[in-house]
């Protein structure tokens, strides 16, 4: 039995495969309902097997290393709590979200949707304080062959400045934001505000 | 230039391009627990979702629903994902028993409210003269839902029968006849809807 595809159907597939509208901040309104329902916390244990997978450690040694890991931590424990008024600094890591200083804000992260005219750009993407300035972290997508160029970030409620990198080279503000001084971006950068729902 | 543009314009020799193609390193990453990549797979598969979702319901406001629980089970459910397994089919799997469900709800609404005015899709058959592609949604609509899903899977989100086969848990030749039983339906039904548009 084979599939039968003749002109008709053709004609069928082609009607149903149009992709239907996507409603602006679709995907923001997805994510803020994953959101809702909980992050997700991968154990320990189990991201010390996915780097000894990654890293070709054999089973024995990443064993060997987790074991070694926690009896260090476990002698260390003490001794931590013996430097008293040691200032406590948050430090800011490469994986903000996994790292143990920024659980809390982790939960309190929000999508926001962007979305940039630039008709005659060949790359766009976002930097900001929200992803440390990085101009590899938030590459945008364009929307149809010319249309807006979109990205969704996660920012902590609060006050964030942010520009948008135009083919790699050229930083350009958002013309629907207000705009303010920004030291990191060593200018007028744009601003937006992140509330909580 | 100071501040960051310096340090940008230093970093940046090489030039990005947009991405359009789906990074297949995503749902490892976004299991592993990166938010990023997991927001890259909404935005990739979004659309896609969108589309089958509406045509297995026929309801755009359905299709948002059930695309939007497919999302927030599938980063729940991300744990289970075996690396090595094809993404396309578990996510989907996920969007089909969604969209299952969703009908499931939808009959026994329709069993409390009967009477009143029924839907506009509710015709037994097209009428004639109408858009094509309402009318073919009409006769889509009409189809059994596991016809309407072998037909889709297949030949408008363009899977494999074996794909279709892990996904709903039938097994290839029965999958082929539901493909085959919908295509000759859509045929008697739309062969003249076709020629009087011509």
């Amino acid at each position: 039995m084979n599939d039968e595809r003749d002109e008709l159907i053709d004609r069928v597939v082609e009607t149903l495969a149009e992709a239907p509208p996507v409603r602006s901040g679709a995907v923001a309104r997805v994510l803020m309902a994953v959101r809702a329902a909980g992050a997700r916390r991968v154990p320990f244990w189990r991201r010390a097997a996915w780097w000894a997978e990654d890293t070709n450690v054999s089973a024995r040694a990443a064993g060997l290393l987790i074991a070694a890991s926690l009896a260090v931590g476990f002698v260390m424990r003490g001794s931590v709590s013996d430097l008293g008024d040691a200032p406590s600094t948050p430090v800011a890591t490469d994986i903000p979200l996994q790292s143990a200083a920024n659980r809390g804000a982790e939960s309190r992260m929000m999508p926001v949707a962007l979305v940039f005219e630039q008709p005659n750009a060949t790359s766009v993407a976002v930097v900001g304080d929200f992803n440390g300035w990085d101009p590899n972290a938030t590459p945008m997508e364009r929307v149809g062959a010319k249309g807006p160029w979109s990205a969704t970030v996660l920012a902590a409620p609060g006050r964030h400045t942010y520009a948008y990198l135009v083919d790699g080279a050229t930083l350009v503000t958002d013309p629907l934001a207000p705009k303010a001084p920004s030291a990191d971006f060593g200018g007028d950068a744009s601003v937006m505000m992140v509330r909580t729902p | 230039m100071t501040g960051l543009r310096g340090k940008l314009s230093q970093t940046l020799a090489v030039h990005r391009e947009p991405v359009s193609e789906f990074d297949p390193t995503l749902p490892i990453r976004a299991k592993r627990g990166d938010e990023q990549a997991f927001i890259r797979i909404v935005e990739f598969y979004y659309p896609r979702c969108l589309r089958f979702a509406r045509n297995m319901l026929g309801s755009e406001h359905d299709a948002e629903e059930a695309v939007q629980d497919t999302f927030v089970r599938l980063h729940d459910s991300f744990s289970r994902f075996r690396e090595d397994a094809r993404f396309d089919p578990w996510l989907f799997r996920i969007l089909a028993n969604r969209c299952r469900s969703l009908m499931a709800r939808n009959r026994r609404h329709r069993s409390v409210i009967e009477y009143g005015e029924l839907p506009a899709n509710a015709a037994a058959e097209p009428e004639v003269g109408a858009d094509w592609a309402e009318e073919v949604r009409v006769v889509l609509d009409s189809l059994p839902a596991e016809q309407r899903e072998a037909f889709l899977l297949r030949h408008v989100e363009d899977m494999s029968y074996e794909d279709i086969a892990v996904m709903t848990g039938a097994g290839l030749s029965a999958l082929r006849m539901r493909v085959k039983r919908a295509c000759d339906a859509l045929r008697a039904r739309l062969t003249e809807v076709s020629h009087n548009e011509r």
